[in-house]
C-alpha cells in the first residue's frame, strides 16, 4: 500500500569523494579557481566536459550544485573548478568562503557535455566567461589528438579580465587554434556572440561538417543552439550546454 | 489537488503526495511545479546532480500515467534524454516536467539506475 506521510526514501548510493582545497587561483576580483585533492589518494576519473556535484553545508541544511572541472583527466595532482559571484548564489558564495585545507565532499562526474572523442571535422568552440571551464580541458584533449582537426575557439567576454585562460589560449593560438576574443557589454554579449558564430560558420561557406561546443549562461546558448540546427548542422554535431 | 504516486524501482516504499500546484515552488530546485520540485518540497530524495538545472538526467523518471499533463519537453531536455540510459517513450526529467492542473494523477517510477556517470578510470570513491 501507498504510505501518505512516510518518512523521506533512502537516497541512492552515490559513491562520495572527499576532497580538500590544495589551492586558491583568483583570476580577478570575482572569479576564482579552487584546485582539489582527493583525500583517500587516487584521481577522479572524468571525461572532458563534465562535472561534479558538491555538497554545500549550509545553515539549516545541505545542498547540491555543479561545478565543472576545468582541468583534464591527466592531470593527476588536483581537480580545478572555476566559478566567479553571482548575485545571492549561495554555492559560490559557500566555495568564495572555503581556505586551503578546508574539506569538500563531491559526487560524480556527471554530465553529457562531453568530447569523449575528437571529431575528425573541423570543431569549434564557443563559450562566455567561466564557461570556458569545461572547453579547456576539451580543447587540450583536441590539441593532443593523433590527427588533429581544425580548431576555432570564439571566446567573449565584458573585458579582457574574464577572458580567463589567457595564457594557455595565446599558447593555444600558437599551436594553431584560430582564437577569436570578443569583448561586449554583458547586455549584448550573446547578439555579438550570434552575429560572429552567424558570420563565421553560417553565412560565410556552407561546410556543415563541423562539430560545435557550446557552453554559457541563459538562452542565449540556446539561440545559439537554434542558428546552427536551422543552418543545416547536424543535431548531434551541436553540443551545447545552459547554465 | 494534483496527486503524484511515485514508485522506487530499488524497492522503497511507494509514496503518494498530494499537493495544489498553484503553491509552486515547493522547494528551491528544478522548475517550480515540477515532479522534482514536488518531491523534494516532500522529502522525497530524488538526485538532482546539475542542481535541476537540465544539464544532466540523474533525475529521469518514467511516466506511467498521467504523461500528457504534464508541460511539453523542450529540445533541451529531449537532447539530454536521448543520452540517459534505460530510456523509455514516456521518459521526462522530473526538473522539467511541470504539474500545472489542480486534478492532475501522475504515476512516475523512479529508475535504480539514473546514472549519468562516464568515465576514464581512476579512484574509487567512498562507498
Amino acid at each position: 500500500m501507498p504510505e501518505q506521510g512516510a518518512p523521506a526514501a533512502s537516497p541512492p548510493r552515490r559513491p562520495v569523494y572527499r576532497a580538500r582545497v590544495e589551492r586558491i587561483r583568483d583570476h580577478n576580483a570575482d572569479t576564482r579557481s579552487l584546485f582539489l585533492g582527493l583525500i583517500d589518494g587516487g584521481q577522479l576519473g572524468f571525461v572532458p566536459g563534465q562535472f561534479i556535484s558538491i555538497s554545500l553545508a549550509l545553515e539549516n541544511e545541505t545542498r547540491v550544485r555543479p561545478y565543472t572541472v576545468a582541468s583534464s583527466p591527466e592531470e593527476r595532482d588536483a581537480i580545478e573548478i572555476c566559478f566567479n559571484q553571482v548575485p545571492a548564489g549561495v554555492g559560490v558564495r559557500y566555495l568564495f568562503e572555503r581556505k586551503v585545507g578546508d574539506e569538500l565532499q563531491f559526487t560524480g562526474p556527471f554530465g553529457a557535455f562531453t568530447m569523449d572523442r575528437v571529431p575528425e571535422a573541423e570543431c569549434v568552440f564557443i563559450a562566455e566567461g567561466t564557461a570556458i571551464a569545461p572547453i579547456r580541458p576539451m580543447v587540450r584533449r583536441a590539441l593532443g589528438a593523433a590527427s588533429r582537426p581544425p580548431l576555432s575557439l570564439l571566446y567573449a567576454a565584458p573585458d579582457s579580465e574574464h577572458l580567463l585562460y589567457r595564457k594557455e589560449i595565446e599558447q593555444w593560438s600558437a599551436a594553431g587554434v584560430n582564437f577569436v576574443p570578443l569583448l561586449a557589454p554583458a547586455f549584448k554579449l550573446y547578439d555579438r556572440l550570434i552575429a560572429e558564430t552567424q558570420r563565421r560558420w553560417v553565412d560565410a561557406d556552407s561546410d556543415r561538417r563541423r562539430h560545435f561546443y557550446v557552453c554559457g549562461v541563459g538562452k542565449g546558448v540556446l539561440a545559439l543552439r537554434d542558428l546552427l540546427r536551422g543552418a543545416g548542422y547536424e543535431r548531434r554535431a551541436v553540443h551545447y550546454e545552459q547554465w | 489537488m494534483a496527486r503524484i504516486r511515485v514508485i522506487f524501482e530499488n524497492g522503497d516504499p511507494e509514496r503518494v503526495i498530494e499537493f495544489n500546484p498553484a503553491e509552486a515552488p515547493f522547494h528551491h530546485d528544478g522548475q517550480p511545479g515540477s515532479i522534482l520540485d514536488v518531491l523534494l518540497g516532500n522529502h522525497i530524495h530524488l538526485e538532482h546532480a546539475c542542481g535541476g538545472n537540465c544539464a544532466c538526467t540523474t533525475c529521469h523518471v518514467i511516466v506511467k500515467s498521467g504523461f500528457n499533463k504534464l508541460s511539453e519537453s523542450s529540445e533541451q531536455e529531449e537532447d539530454l534524454l536521448d543520452k540517459a540510459p534505460g530510456l523509455t517513450p514516456t521518459s521526462r526529467l522530473a526538473c522539467q516536467a511541470v504539474i500545472d492542473d489542480p486534478d492532475a494523477e501522475i504515476v512516475v517510477t523512479i529508475p535504480r539506475y539514473t546514472i549519468n556517470q562516464i568515465s576514464e578510470g581512476g579512484a574509487k570513491p567512498e562507498p
